[in-house]
């Protein structure tokens, strides 16, 4: 137990002290929220709706980010690094240092969400109901799942530049066609038609749904969830494939 | 009677297109301080990840303290450095080393760790992606301590080490020795191997060709020889059939006579009057023969 506790604290101390995650988890998500809310006049939308509406989309962003690059990238470098192997031969058991970098991984997620809804609070007095706070942040946490296993499929490649290049060009494709960046809806439609099959699209969809005082849809949720165990499969047959040579 | 630590049996490890390791076995006590010898590609770092549990045997069973080297009780008890200095990125040395000292239930103190080790206060405080190779080496040694192992494998655990580091190493794993753990290392240095092994386990292509204490090892291979420079024509069968002589033979005029016994062939030459002169006695280079006996020439035996 102590073994986990002290995995999980280090995990995330870790995460906290990587400079692209700082980066590109916190202060990009809070700049372009400041810049697209305040600085840049987006007058076709209604100001409230729009404000808590790009709040969503940042903070989606940010966790997809960490999702896909934090930990597909580290993955990557402690295998190329031998530090995996030096892992198996302690007498650490396998399901506890997964669990505890899931944990640190949420942790770090409930960290970012926190701190994103708190700068959007401060810049732009956004007023939601608790409980709106509450399930947008539930559903962010929940939602980034179908993005750690993309996060666990980079972690499988070679080497780490080829990680860090295809996890960058992933994570821009997915936020741009997503419409977090700016809504789908503004958009040509081919776009828009692909976006609408895109895992970043649903996830967002579901925070934007319930930040106007819905529920996320079903499609929503089939959707995230297909891609999640689509994703899995796909990533212990490749795991599978890589240790039979 | 001491208990077994180690044991391998009829241990087979073969690749796509060669065969890495080829029925070995051999089993390691409790205590024993073991060097695996080897040339390089004689299956040493193959056979030791073998028994980390790294590598699955092609055929053959490989116990450590009476099970599968998987298991995690095994793992509480053992400990190695790999040849690839691993760090984790993100945290420095004092707190790599609390992470690892959880891992296991008596962990070494970490006063105890620094002293062994030589790590310095501002080692501690340093983040690993920052730290020089000597300081990374110090804080491998220190993670391979950490669980207070009872038996310790090392691949080729020297290299790339400066001399004082080197000392300090060997010096560190005798203190160990003397407390009673069972060490196995692997070297391609028979010096390394004599100066601090009680038993060397000698690997060529694969399989083990010698187990035996250092002493024993270093009379099979290391020869002495006298060699004389005497005139061409002169008949040295009256040599021959002497049965101190191991091997003689004529290299560029000068004749080599190989021996144990140096000093009775001296004798013996002054006795039979062959004009010998310009004598010199040859004791064997260890490292020459060494890499005799492991490599293609195996003209010495």
């Amino acid at each position: 137990m102590n073994a986990f506790r002290m995995q999980c604290k280090m995990e995330i101390k870790r995460v906290l002290r990587n400079r692209y995650f700082v980066f590109w988890s916190l202060m990009m998500p809070i700049l372009f929220y400041y810049i697209f809310t305040k600085v840049v006049n987006t007058d076709n939308l209604d100001p409230a709706t729009w404000k808590a509406h790009y709040l969503m989309s940042m903070t989606a962003f940010s966790v997809m980010g960490s999702s896909i690059m934090t930990l597909g990238i580290r993955m990557v470098q402690e295998r190329t690094q031998g530090w995996s192997t030096f892992i198996r031969l302690t007498p650490l058991p396998d399901p506890i240092y997964f669990s505890a970098q899931m944990v640190g991984q949420s942790i770090i997620h409930i960290l970012s969400i926190t701190i994103i809804f708190l700068a959007g609070a401060i810049i732009n007095k956004i007023s939601l109901t608790p409980l709106e706070w509450f399930l947008s942040g539930l559903w962010l946490l929940l939602g980034s799942l179908p993005f750690l296993s993309i996060g666990t499929l980079i972690g499988l490649m070679k080497k780490v530049e080829t990680a860090a290049g295809v996890s960058n060009v992933l994570y821009m494709v997915l936020a741009v066609c997503g419409g977090m960046w700016m809504p789908l809806e503004i958009m040509p439609k081919t776009m828009q038609s692909i976006g609408h099959w895109l895992p970043s699209y649903h996830f967002g969809s579901g925070a934007w749904e319930i930040v106007q005082g819905g529920m996320p849809s079903w499609k929503n949720i089939v959707i995230l969830f297909a891609y999640l165990v689509v994703l899995m499969i796909l990533s212990k047959y490749i795991r599978r494939k890589q240790e039979a040579v | 009677m001491m208990s077994e630590v180690l044991r391998l049996e009829n241990v087979t490890k073969s690749f796509k297109h060669k065969i890495a390791v080829n029925q070995v076995s051999f089993s390691i006590k409790k205590g024993e301080v073991t060097a695996i010898l080897g040339p390089n590609g004689a299956g040493k770092t193959t056979t030791i990840s073998m028994i980390l549990g790294l590598l699955k045997p092609t055929t053959g069973d490989i116990t450590l303290f009476n099970s599968q080297p998987q298991e995690l009780h095994v793992r509480q008890r053992i400990r190695t450095m790999l040849q690839q200095v691993s760090v984790m990125p993100g945290l420095n040395v004092n707190e790599i080393l609390m992470l690892i000292r959880s891992y296991y239930l008596e962990p070494l103190p970490l006063t105890d760790l620094i002293h062994l080790t030589g790590l310095t206060e501002q080692d501690l405080k340093t983040r690993t992606e920052k730290l020089s190779g000597g300081q990374k080496r110090r804080l491998n040694f220190a993670l391979a301590l950490a669980g207070n192992p009872e038996l310790m494998i090392f691949d080729e655990p020297t290299v790339g080490m400066d001399i004082t580091s080197r000392h300090h190493f060997w010096q560190t794993i005798n203190t160990f020795a003397n407390q009673g753990k069972t060490i196995i290392f692997s070297t391609h240095y028979l010096q390394e191997a004599n100066d601090n092994a009680q038993r060397i386990l000698l690997f060529k292509d694969g399989s083990i060709v010698a187990d035996s204490t250092p002493q024993q090892i270093k009379s099979r291979i290391s020869k002495k020889a006298v060699s004389f420079l005497t005139d061409p024509d002169t008949s040295l069968e009256i040599l021959y059939q002497h049965p101190e002589i191991e091997k003689i033979f004529r290299k560029n005029n000068r004749v080599y006579i190989y021996s144990d016994h140096t000093d009775r062939i001296l004798e013996l030459l002054f006795q039979t009057k062959i004009g010998a002169h310009d004598i010199q006695i040859e004791s064997g280079n260890l490292e020459e023969a060494f890499s005799q006996l492991t490599g293609e020439n195996k003209e010495v035996i």
